[in-house]
């Protein structure tokens, strides 16, 4: 297969502001970027709690957070679908073939990343810092809090690899997203349909597109850790 | 001689039926230096940790100016008034300026207050020089030095300072005693767990001598 040619008609589609292109990039965006923002402060507070307190049926909360970690995207967009479906619990709502759906569904999946890394940024910090933050006169949560910044980089890891494995999923988005053009048709559901349609040039552009996201990312990351010394 | 600070009632520490600690009066006068030796073990740092409100997990009360409290629900009220300095002291990933802010925060104290407690804590540990520089980069006895401004900026009523010298060159141990004799004349309530002679053999300092858990001897 010729790989130049539809490469540089991806490159061409990019530069030319396809609108098609655009939608489905933004949409990708603000659905991640919302999920993240809603599901980030629950998650990391669960993490520390887990990290921290000691109470009955903790060690299987950890499991069973864990075992979330490894659960398939289609199954959790299944299990959304009947919960937002007109005949499930939640179809009142009408919120099944649109953006919110997608978001609730990245929710679910970041949720176990945020928490899974925040319980182990807390789990390694430094015991001396809680201590000293109450030896100094904080109260609990502001000692709780003192822990949590001082493994900032540890908790960002964790809102960049949820953020990336959001914009990045397909399963769930095509289940409760309906992969509907100029409404929830978003990068990766996108690749999807233009690679069984043969329509490469598009594909290798939202590809492109999403490589270059999550580097960017990840190199603000990097830029961040290395301003606040790498631990 | 000055009225008790603090006095222990029954202090009690063990791991199933190993006892670590078990003193069963102890009192700490106001404004008295103490040093507090022993060999390894013989349950310095957690008679500390306890008397910081650490270790909860210990039996017994103890009288603080003259309120009456048990170890296991140690009062907030005390951590404002006792601080504790760990042996390898821990100072906050940010800048010297906040570690030095934060428990003078913690208090409530307004803007312009702490700004001058905080220059005259630099001034005092002598960190002038270093005061845009990341904790992180400090040397072992400037973090040690630092530590103890942290605390003593706070004016506590009691400040424990475990094995201050410890891990410190000849430099850095002489700075830090300059910085004890210091306390030491300023009246300041402290106990220093060591093992340095040259601690112990600071004049003023009174000594309490703990041996498997109990204080084998107490001498001025």
């Amino acid at each position: 297969m010729d790989l130049l040619e539809p490469t540089r008609q991806a490159f061409a589609l990019l530069l030319s502001g396809d609108p098609r292109l655009l939608q489905a990039i933004w949409l990708s965006l603000w659905v991640s970027v919302g999920a993240i923002a809603l599901v980030a402060a629950p998650s990391v507070a669960l993490g520390f709690l887990l990290a921290k307190k000691q109470f009955p049926g903790q060690r299987a909360a950890v499991v069973l957070v864990q075992a979330l970690l490894s659960f398939p995207t289609v199954v959790i967009g299944l299990v959304i679908y009947l919960l937002l479906s007109r005949r499930g619990p939640l179809g009142s709502l009408d919120l099944l073939f649109t953006p919110w759906a997608i978001m609730i569904g990245y929710m679910v999946i970041a949720f176990p990343i945020l928490v899974v890394f925040t319980l182990s940024a807390v789990q390694g910090a430094d015991p001396r810092v809680y201590e000293t933050a109450r030896s100094l006169g904080a109260g609990r949560s502001r000692a709780s809090l003192t822990t949590l910044w001082e493994v900032r980089f540890g908790i960002l890891a964790a809102v960049v690899n949820g953020f990336g494995r959001a914009v990045s999923e397909v399963g769930c988005a095509i289940m409760v997203g309906g992969n509907i053009e100029g409404l929830t048709r978003n990068i990766p559901t996108a690749i999807a349909l233009e690679t069984t349609k043969g329509e490469f040039s598009q594909g290798i552009a939202l590809g492109f597109v999403l490589m270059v996201v999550a580097l960017g990312v990840n190199i603000l990351l990097a830029l961040l850790q290395g301003r606040g010394g790498l631990r | 001689m000055s009225a008790p600070l603090i006095t222990l009632h029954g202090a009690r520490k063990a791991f199933g039926a190993r006892v670590v600690l078990e003193i069963e009066r102890l009192s700490v006068e106001d404004g008295g230096a103490y040093v507090l030796v022993g060999p390894n073990g013989s349950g310095k740092t957690t008679l500390m940790r306890i008397l910081a409100g650490l270790d909860r997990d210990a039996d017994g009360e103890m009288d603080f100016r003259g309120e009456r409290a048990a170890f296991a629900s140690y009062p907030e009220r005390l951590r404002r008034a006792i601080v504790y300095v760990h042996q390898h002291p821990y100072l906050f990933h940010t800048s010297l300026r906040h570690n030095l802010e934060y428990g003078l925060k913690r208090r409530g104290l307004p803007a312009a207050e702490r700004a001058r407690r905080v220059e005259e804590a630099i001034a005092w540990a002598g960190l002038e020089p270093r005061r845009a520089t990341p904790p992180e980069k400090l040397s072992g006895g400037e973090k040690q030095r630092a530590a103890l401004a942290r605390a003593r900026a706070l004016e506590p009523e009691l400040l424990l300072l475990d094995e201050p010298t410890s891990s410190l060159d000849r430099e850095g141990r002489a700075q830090t005693l300059a910085l004890l004799a210091q306390l030491r004349d300023e009246r300041r309530t402290v106990i220093v767990a060591c093992h340095d002679q040259e601690i112990i053999a600071l004049p003023g300092f009174t000594r309490l001598r703990l041996e498997d858990g109990r204080i084998a001897l107490q001498s001025g």
